[in-house]
Parts: structure tokens; sequence; C-alpha cells
């Protein structure tokens, strides 16, 4: 992220609306692409998991010596699962939004070259990967439907929240290191080096907030597999993201220069 | 990112104007973006009360997928 080759001069405002629209384009295309892989791998799952779900509540209540109704369901698994697809878009483009504020703020001034936008592009979404993917979903994995209670919810919330915090003050943490360094001349073993403490760093302070508190009565393999497919969600969709968004960056390099 | 070119012969005034339009524009997204993650991510039926869990119903599968806590 340091074009150190620009010369220092006062920053041209770019203008913000485009980039603001490539941000809203590339997001909505990589929430759709999102929505479809999870609707086509982690939707048999959650349907696995929620049947298992019912028989282990049926179990507990035979077990109580009482037989409820069956839970009376505010929409049928179909309704939920197009809800996945229109969740997935609406999370791409909201993310889509931020992606090009952050792009605009980082590189204000100074456009790139050549192949920059795509350079640029995939950088900051694998910052964003980092930040709002990797480090959070390590303290706090996701889980498949039949795990949470709902009398936890808040604090769950507020553990979740303050973890995606933590994973993006890390990130700008190890981008603000190897870019000082970078400043003060240190080679790339030495930024790169201190960036990957940072990271750790983070890692460190992520595993100091307070453990799930919920049990997780989910079988091993059904559980690894979905958190695996959660991760690869949050994968595809930064990569989409990070790959439309640059290469519209492209297009409007090689049209106008 | 570079129709810049265009602009650049723009006076001071001109680019302190776009400057205050882009930061409007950009407070704007931003809460509308974060407005959406609100919605979809953390609320329980109380941003508008008149949804109940219909929201969170609907968005359930979609928070369990991105690992946003669910009950």
């Amino acid at each position: 992220m340091s074009d150190n080759s620009t010369p220092v001069q006062a920053p041209t405002p770019l203008p913000l609306l485009p980039v603001l629209g490539r941000g809203v384009l590339a997001g909505g295309a990589a929430g759709l692409v999102t929505g479809l892989f999870a609707l086509l791998l982690a939707e048999p799952l959650m349907d696995k998991a929620i049947v298992a779900e019912e028989k282990r509540a049926a179990a507990e209540e035979a077990a109580a010596g009482h037989v409820h109704a069956a839970e009376e369901e505010l929409f049928t698994r179909g309704t939920q699962h197009f809800g996945l697809v229109v969740t997935a878009v609406v999370v791409g483009l909201a993310v889509g939004v931020f992606f090009a504020l952050v792009h605009a703020a980082v590189h204000r001034g100074r456009p790139a070259e050549g192949d920059g936008p795509w350079r640029r592009a995939l950088l900051l979404a694998g910052a964003g990967f980092l930040a709002l993917s990797l480090l959070p979903g390590l303290r706090y994995p996701a889980n498949p439907p039949g795990v949470g209670d709902g009398g936890t919810v808040s604090e769950r919330q507020a553990l979740w929240v303050a973890a995606l915090a933590v994973g993006v003050l890390g990130t700008v943490l190890a981008w603000q290191v190897q870019l000082r360094l970078a400043r003060a001349g240190f080679g790339a073993p030495v930024r790169h080096t201190a960036a990957a403490g940072a990271v750790v760093l983070t890692v460190v302070a992520l595993f100091l907030l307070p453990s799930n508190p919920d049990p997780v009565p989910v079988a091993p393999t059904l559980l690894w597999d979905f958190r695996v497919l959660s991760l690869a969600g949050h994968a595809v969709l930064w990569a989409c993201l990070g790959g439309v968004f640059g290469a519209l960056g492209l297009g409007r390099t090689s049209k106008t220069g | 990112m570079s129709s810049h070119t265009a602009g650049t012969a723009a006076p001071d005034a001109g680019s302190a104007t776009v400057r205050a339009r882009d930061l409007m524009i950009a407070v704007a997204a931003a809460l509308v973006a974060l407005l959406a993650l609100y919605a979809v991510f953390v609320d329980n039926g109380n941003l508008v009360s008149a949804t109940g869990e219909y929201l969170h119903e609907f968005s359930h599968d979609g928070r369990h997928l991105f690992g946003a806590p669910c009950h």
C-alpha cells in the first residue's frame, strides 16, 4: 500500500462517486456469488443441523414428560434459503460501500498506474478478509443453526462486535508498522516480520476476550464442515469484491490513459 | 480512479467544494451501509418494532453463514 514513488504534491481530490459506484457494483456481485455459493454448499448442512436440533428438542421434552406441539416458525425453510441469498447481497453491498470509502481514503490523491488498481483492490480485500473474517473467526467461529441461546444473544453480539473491532485495529496496526518501517528505510524482511508480529499480537488480544458462553451440541464433523464453509464464504466474498473492484478500475485506466 | 485528469485544472475553491461534497456523500453512504449491516446482523426485532422477528428470521441463515450471533 506504499506508493512512495509518487512525488509529494497537494493531493488532488479524486471524485468519490465513481469509486463508490465501483464499490457498490463489486459488492453486489460479490454478495450474489457468495449467496449462491452458500445456497449450494452450506444450506444442506444448515438443514441437517435444524433437523438434528428438532430431534434433540423433541427428545428432551419426551424425557421431561410433556410433549408440546412443534414450534411455530415464521418462515418456511424455502423462504429462509431465499433469505440467505438476499442477506448475502445486502451484506455485499454494504461491505462494498465501506471498501470504496476506505480505498478512497487510503489512496486519496494518488492515482494508480498500470495494473495498480488491481493490486490495490486485491491488497485491500486481503486486509479486509484478515481484519473482519479470519481474525474474528478464529476467536468466535461460526456455528450452525441449533447453536445459540436466546438469553445470551446480547452478550455474544457485544463480544462479536468487539472481535471485529480488534481485528480491524490489529490490521491497521500491521499496515502502519510496515509503512513506517518502509519510510525509515527498512527492507521487506524486517517490515514483513514486524507486520506479522502485529498480527500475532492481535490474535493474543482476541483470545483475551471472554469465550462464547453457549454449549455447542452439534456433531463434530457437521460443525467442522460448517465452519470451513463459513470461512470459505467469507473468502469468496472478499475475493470477488477485490477482483471486480480492481477489474473495474483497470477498465477505467486503460480507457482514459 | 484516473478520471481526475479532467479535474486537475479546477481552481482551489472548486476542489474544496468537491471535497466538502465528497465528505457528505461518504458520511451518508457509510450511515446507510451501517444501518443495513445492523438490520441484518444485530437487530432482533427492535429496529422497527413492527417487523418483530421477521427481519431476524428472514436473514437467519445469512447470520449463521457469516458467523453473526444468532439464537
